[in-house]
């Protein structure tokens, strides 16, 4: 092998080691696993310029960056609640009520306006709101009564519908009193699987939070 | 002449070499474009070893202000940082109505923030690893400030 060949070899083998250096790192890096759980928000709008919203945040990522941030009342992944706004209402008492419940129906409202049922089913806390919005476009009369909703008003339902493990929200109030524990809340739900949170729908907004095993809203 | 092939072939290894040095951490990458007229047109593309090149050069006075402002931020920083890493090509956040849109994306292990609007295009991408490197420097220039 002569000087010529050796210098050429050592040139094709820089080449080779540039294009390895060349290649970006998460090109060599195992993508993420199937298994990782994310949360997804979605939100549609209908209103002025029909905005959409999508976020798709890695539980895990969320569970090990929530501690990192402390700013105001979110410290080390707990909420701390002024209890100006629990106006003297007992949240923990009120949980450990209806957690040592059976399953069944709670609360069920109905009215002209508002239909609430709150139920715990199979370890789930459900609550469910819908609202009826034709009802309130009552309007009052000359001589003060109520006038229905001319009979061609398009009745306008808003349906929220909530669904909790209720191991995430035994986690959210593991903390102590006057606050929640979002970290803990999140590693439940992270525990708990694929998921329907939250459901909200009207005639203008969608919204709907859940988590499930892709890294992307369908 | 064969003296000066062979210098020629080591000035040619050296270069490509420190090429793929310089570059080996990705680019960091800003684009402005704003359409009203006389708007400016922005096109920055750093080699990411240069920020992490000139940490190293930074005085380390200037270092440690730096670092007592954003002292509250570093342990965030180097946690998403670190995190993100994992998710190389994943998107995060997709805001759009008729008039904007805002896309935060990782794309082949950077961090992607567009922002399309009827006035301005504003594309921002940068090696997750140099967030990382710049955390990382910045707590070393100010342990336990």
């Amino acid at each position: 092998m002569n000087h010529f060949s050796r210098g050429l070899l050592g040139f094709a083998g820089s080449l080779v080691l540039s294009a390895c250096a060349f290649l970006p790192s998460p090109i060599l890096a195992q993508t993420s696993s199937k298994s990782d759980q994310w949360i997804h928000v979605r939100v549609e709008s209908k209103e002025d310029k029909g905005e959409t919203v999508r976020v798709n945040v890695p539980l895990e990522l969320a569970v090990k960056v929530l501690p990192a941030i402390n700013h105001e009342n979110l410290q080390g992944g707990k909420v701390r609640i002024d209890n100006a706004h629990l106006e003297d209402v007992d949240l923990r008492a009120l949980l450990d009520a209806v957690r040592t419940a059976k399953d069944g129906e709670y609360v069920t409202v109905q009215s002209n306006e508002n239909n609430v049922r709150i139920a715990k089913d199979n370890g789930y806390l459900y609550i469910h709101v819908t609202e009826n919005n034709s009802a309130k476009k009552e309007s009052k009369n000359a001589e003060g009564k109520q006038v229905p909703a001319k009979s061609g008003a398009a009745a306008k339902e808003s349906k929220v519908e909530v669904k909790i493990p209720m191991k995430v929200v035994d986690a959210l109030f593991s903390a102590g009193k006057d606050q929640l524990d979002v970290l803990a809340a999140l590693r439940a739900l992270a525990a708990n699987g694929d998921t329907e949170l939250v459901n909200v729908k009207d005639e203008e907004n969608t919204v709907r939070i859940w988590i499930d095993s892709k890294n992307i809203a369908d | 002449m064969l003296l000066i092939a062979k210098a020629a072939l080591g000035v040619t290894a050296a270069v490509a070499l420190t090429t793929a040095y310089v570059f080996h951490e990705g680019v960091i990458r800003v684009d402005v474009d704003e359409s009203r007229s006389g708007g400016s047109h922005v096109h920055v593309w750093v080699p990411a070893t240069a920020v992490s090149a000139g940490l190293r050069l930074t005085p380390r006075h200037h270092l440690q202000e730096a670092a007592a402002q954003v002292r509250p931020y570093l342990p965030l920083l180097r946690e998403l940082s670190k995190e993100l890493q994992k998710y190389p090509n994943a998107e995060f956040v997709d805001v759009r109505d008729s008039e904007d849109h805002v896309l935060i994306t990782m794309r082949e292990g950077k961090l992607s923030i567009d922002v399309v609007s009827d006035s301005e295009k504003v594309h921002v991408a940068l090696p997750v690893e140099t967030i990382a490197d710049v955390a990382d420097r910045l707590e070393d220039a100010a342990p336990g400030i």
